[in-house]
């Protein structure tokens, strides 16, 4: 009885995640592989509170965007990569980051939010282009 | 039908194969590990860059603490090769592991999941009880070897895992237009031309072909589906593992995959008969080549299918009481040894070897009919 509870329970959550990997940007154990060729860049910038546009190439406070953001294809997002894992996975990672730069960097005294102006191609379909952007930063809000 | 699965799944089989996998696990935890501990050599932890929690109240080691459990893991990889303390060092790497998968989104990767449902499952089997220190300690200490056979639930559930691998991999190919019809690979090798700089023109040509990816595209997903499908029925499973090699080998030639094909090529053991012992290889002690054989069938016998006896010339008696003797039982005999059956699969399926194999089971048959 209680092995059969459990193996049922395995089956039916694995199962559930196969599904949910249809839906859901982080596919955690769908396992879609290679799942699309699509790819992106995107020019970010710091936008300050005079509302300067800063690209993050350029060293700030002491910070370097390559050092704050190492994983997951985001170290250069000014050049097209491979979304490795899905267009929507990527995205979600760099809005992701967007968001914990603004809140991991306090000296930082002039950013007031981040924001990615994303080109991605999914696929062989024509180019889209979206914004992301993080939060505003607390310390000037 | 419920009581059928509670038989299914509580039936005694061997353990061997998870074993097995048991000491393929560790290298592959150590391989998944390195990058992780060679930040910590440099000073460097996940938090100190960009990463994602996946919950908010998932707690995080302070950074000595977490260096400490990395090493640890590592530790507890080694012990459970070795089988030392399997019990405990097994769900020691698994806890480790998860542990530090479910840290942040950004550690993600497919290969790192099923790396933790391996060692989850393997943390729930009893997998020590062979191939392994704990088992050797207990002889020379003159205890009696524990059963080395377990209730088969947690087979089961590897079994399933490894086929939904491939299997949603496969899938999900296939219900993506872009995919199947050869957008998504065209694409990357398109991308990727530059890496073919040395390759025969021909190839490139071949390779960057849209028409040839409407083809290999299809190609691909039917050659996944049929490793998840044709893993569960005898008739097939052979070519399926045979098949799953070459898929991975292949992936591992064109793909940067992690510990993913090491990982799925060693979890392919778990489809092996769960008994051992039940096929017996004669040999006649006299012949320095049949000697040999037996030497190396002893020595590679990892999932333990043979009993392998002195007698008279050489036989290889299957477990359905199948008797093939000569040539083609040698290369029945090294299709049936993990290291030696990829290359040996294929050669059974020449006339000969397939003629020995029918005579054999015919007279297998008037010997079970009796006297007419």
């Amino acid at each position: 009885m209680g092995r059969r509870v459990v193996v049922v329970a395995v089956v039916v959550v694995q199962l559930a995640l196969v599904a949910r990997g249809y839906w859901a940007d982080h596919k955690e154990f769908a396992f879609q592989m290679f799942p699309e060729s699509s790819t992106w860049r995107a020019d970010v910038v710091r936008v300050t509170a005079d509302g300067r546009r800063v690209p993050v190439e350029a060293d700030w406070a002491g910070y370097r965007w390559e050092e704050l953001v190492q994983d997951r294809g985001l170290r250069y997002p000014a050049f097209r990569h491979h979304a490795d894992a899905g267009l929507d996975n990527q995205l979600a990672f760099l809005d992701s980051a967007l968001d914990w730069v603004a809140s991991n960097t306090p000296r930082d005294r002039e950013t007031r939010y981040l924001e990615a102006v994303v080109t991605a191609w999914h696929n062989d379909d024509p180019a889209r282009t979206e914004v992301l952007r993080s939060g505003v930063r607390e310390e000037l809000r | 039908m419920t009581a059928r699965l509670d038989e299914l799944l509580g039936r005694a089989v061997s353990m061997r194969a998870l074993a097995l996998l048991r000491i393929c696990a560790g290298p592959v935890v150590l391989l998944h590990l390195r990058p992780f501990l060679a930040d910590t050599l440099d000073g460097h932890i996940y938090s100190d860059a960009f990463y994602e929690p996946y919950a908010s109240w998932y707690p995080e080691l302070p950074s000595e603490l977490y260096v400490g459990l990395l090493w640890l893991g590592a530790v507890a990889a080694v012990c459970m090769a070795l089988g030392l303390f399997t019990r405990i060092a097994t769900a020691t790497t698994f806890a480790i592991v998860a542990y530090n998968l479910l840290l942040s989104t950004t550690h993600f990767h497919n290969n790192r999941a099923y790396l933790v449902i391996v060692l989850g499952l393997l943390a729930l089997a009893p997998c020590g009880r062979e191939l392994s220190l704990d088992a050797l300690l207990r002889r020379r200490r003159g205890l009696p070897p524990l059963d080395p056979s377990a209730p088969a639930w947690t087979l089961w559930l590897l079994r399933f895992e490894c086929a939904v691998v491939y299997g949603a991999s496969g899938f999900s190919k296939l219900v993506d237009p872009d995919w199947f019809g050869g957008t998504v690979t065209w694409q990357r090798v398109v991308r990727a031309q530059d890496q073919l700089d040395g390759w025969p023109d021909w190839l490139v040509t071949v390779l960057t072909d849209r028409g040839f990816h409407t083809g290999a595209a299809k190609f691909i997903v039917l050659t996944e589906l049929f490793i998840a499908l044709g893993l569960w029925w005898r008739g097939t499973r052979y070519a399926a593992v045979w098949v799953a090699v070459v898929f991975h080998i292949s992936i591992e030639g064109s793909a940067a995959v992690q510990v993913f094909s090491l990982l799925a090529i060693s979890v392919l053991v778990v489809w092996a008969v769960p008994s051992t012992r039940d096929r017996v290889l004669r040999f006649d002690p006299s012949r320095p080549r049949e000697r040999r054989l037996a030497t190396a069938v002893r020595a590679l016998d990892w999932l333990a299918r043979f009993r392998v006896e002195p007698g008279g010339r050489l036989e290889v008696v299957d477990r359905d009481g199948t008797s093939i003797r000569g040539t083609p039982a040698a290369l029945f005999a090294l299709s049936r040894l993990p290291l030696t059956a990829w290359f040996a699969l294929p050669v059974l399926l020449l006339p000969e070897v397939r003629r020995a194999r029918r005579a054999g089971s015919e007279a297998r048959a008037v010997v079970a009919a009796g006297p007419t």
